[in-house]
């Protein structure tokens, strides 16, 4: 690594170690394929789902007048199977953007952990491989099932995932020794160095940190408000609405109205966590973005272009998705296009990294 | 690195580590035990309504009812410490830049770090017989969130250049 005359480390030189490198383009591919995969999964699995589970549930209710038992529990195995086929893939795009996250603030924090350059490589690529694997398990769950399994309740890609978790866990408790050591002075003779940051912030990151602290805020306000509404007032909860239908059903009532107000329930709860996660996954998103802003080798003005396009998609995707209640479908697709608008912003500050690395290379 | 970057840094780093450990305990021992249970317990609720016994079936949902707040804590334990962790580690890189004088931002730095622990484990505690200590620790640390992220983005913004003001 490359010192400069006061002894630290240039920021564009952080990049020229084959370790941080490793951790930012893993970092930013699964940050990219994470939101591919969410943008997929919202388009294709998560609306039919939820329509195939409401049509279940609303069988087996409607199976309660005959007292057929076995109709019911068929109902209820189809919706297990319903369940855990969107759990999977939400769980695959969340732990695939957050394990994205993680590996790019490892990047970041490479020269302060005290290990040898070698043990940093070796734990960097295991990391990689677990990272990665992590998502691609859990994903697969669905399909794998209990196929060979030696367990009664636990298939061989749940045990993939669980190991890859395992995995990183240690990997950053690893981490977290060598900033112990760094701090501590333990040795000087480790691959650590202070970073020099540049003398002005350029335009790009001071767009981005600013939305991405403001979207955080705002996001941890929404969060606070709306489990304030939902535990302490007296709104309708799913229970309520579940005996609703079960009363309906026996007394051979319509279940149309029952069942409206428990899509309405649904609908409510969903789009209010999905809001509220998507605000602070995109703030934290902004954040990470602002930090690498000086390894993105493009120009001034196409980085602040790439950054406003960032902060704006950021604002509008939680935004659509809270506007499904009044404009479902045309706010969906609104959505999509804000998660597809942050992803080419995204794939344009890749190419930048990729460019940046290319430069020094050839230096 | 100033002592505001190493309580972030540290907290975040450790916070990260036990929320990974906690995943995968949750998932192999926990997770899916809670699922089968909700599933068998709405479920239930159906069977005992299709028998005529309207009593059986709202106790049942009710069941229900519990076992999916429990599953939600959970998750929401697990969710927002993973996530907060981050929003740790990547001010503990730029706390020192805030336009604050040095005590103020370790200041900021330590009430964010509490917060952010506190916060998640009172959604957990939530669960089981420390319930009402996990209410107050969940709306305090809420508070406290709120509070710290105010005064850093009123840092962020007071500031043109936050990394500048050292």
């Amino acid at each position: 690594m490359a010192l400069t005359q006061s002894g630290n480390l240039a920021i564009a030189d952080i990049l020229d170690t084959r370790i941080t490198r490793l951790y930012a383009f893993c970092g930013v591919f699964l940050i990219l394929s994470g939101m591919l995969l969410g943008d997929i999964f919202a388009v294709f699995i998560l609306h039919p789902n939820n329509a195939r589970i409401g049509d279940a549930v609303y069988a087996a209710a409607a199976a309660i007048p005959a007292g057929d038992t076995d109709a019911i529990m068929g109902h209820f195995q189809a919706i297990g199977a319903f369940l855990e086929n969107r759990g999977t893939k939400v769980d695959a795009h969340s732990h695939g953007v957050a394990m994205g996250y993680l590996a790019v603030l490892l990047a970041i924090l490479q020269p302060f952990v005290a290990w040898s350059t070698a043990t940093k490589l070796r734990v960097a690529q295991a990391f990689v491989v677990c990272a990665i694997t992590l998502p691609i398990a859990i994903f697969t769950i669905h399909y794998v099932g209990l196929a060979y399994s030696p367990f009664v309740a636990i298939g061989w890609a749940s045990i993939a995932a669980d190991a890859a978790g395992f995995a990183i866990a240690i990997f950053v408790a690893i981490h977290l020794m060598g900033l112990w050591r760094y701090w501590r002075n333990w040795r000087d003779d480790y691959d650590t160095a202070d970073i020099e940051r540049p003398d002005t912030l350029d335009r790009a990151s001071r767009i981005l940190f600013v939305g991405g602290s403001v979207l955080l805020l705002v996001g941890f306000l929404y969060g606070a408000a709306y489990a304030g509404y939902s535990e302490y007032t007296q709104s309708p909860n799913e229970v309520d609405i579940l005996s609703s239908i079960v009363a309906s059903a026996m007394e051979r009532q319509s279940l149309d109205a029952d069942f409206a107000a428990y899509g309405g329930y649904l609908a409510f709860r969903g789009i209010n966590t999905a809001a509220h996660a998507h605000l602070n996954s995109m703030a934290i998103l902004l954040l990470l973005l602002a930090l690498i802003q000086p390894f993105v080798f493009l120009s001034d003005r196409w980085k602040s272009r790439w950054a406003i396009i960032m902060v704006v998609a950021a604002a509008a995707l939680p935004v659509s998705i809270l506007l499904e209640f009044k404009y479902g479908l045309i706010a969906g697709g609104m959505a999509d296009t804000s998660g597809l608008a942050a992803m080419v912003a995204l794939a344009a500050m890749l190419f930048g990294l990729a460019r940046k690395t290319g430069a020094l290379d050839s230096d | 690195m100033h002592l505001e970057n190493r309580i972030l840094i540290l907290s975040g780093l450790s916070m990260i580590a036990m929320t990974m450990f906690f995943g995968v305990y949750y998932a192999v021992f926990d997770e899916h035990q809670t699922l089968v249970g909700m599933g068998v317990a709405m479920m239930n609720g159906f069977v005992e309504a299709a028998g005529g016994d309207r009593a059986a079936a709202y106790a049942a949902l009710q069941q229900y009812g519990e076992i999916a707040a429990e599953y939600k804590r959970e998750i929401h334990f697990h969710g927002h410490w993973g996530f907060l962790s981050l929003i740790l580690i990547l001010y503990g890189l730029v706390v020192h830049k805030l336009g604050y004088g040095r005590r103020a931002r370790a200041g900021v730095a330590a009430g964010l770090a509490t917060s952010a622990t506190v916060f998640p484990l009172g959604v957990l505690l939530q669960i089981g017989p420390l319930a009402l200590l996990g209410k107050v620790l969940a709306v305090l640390g809420t508070i406290g969130l709120l509070l710290a992220m105010f005064v850093i983005v009123i840092g962020v913004l007071r500031g043109h250049e936050p990394y500048h003001h050292s």
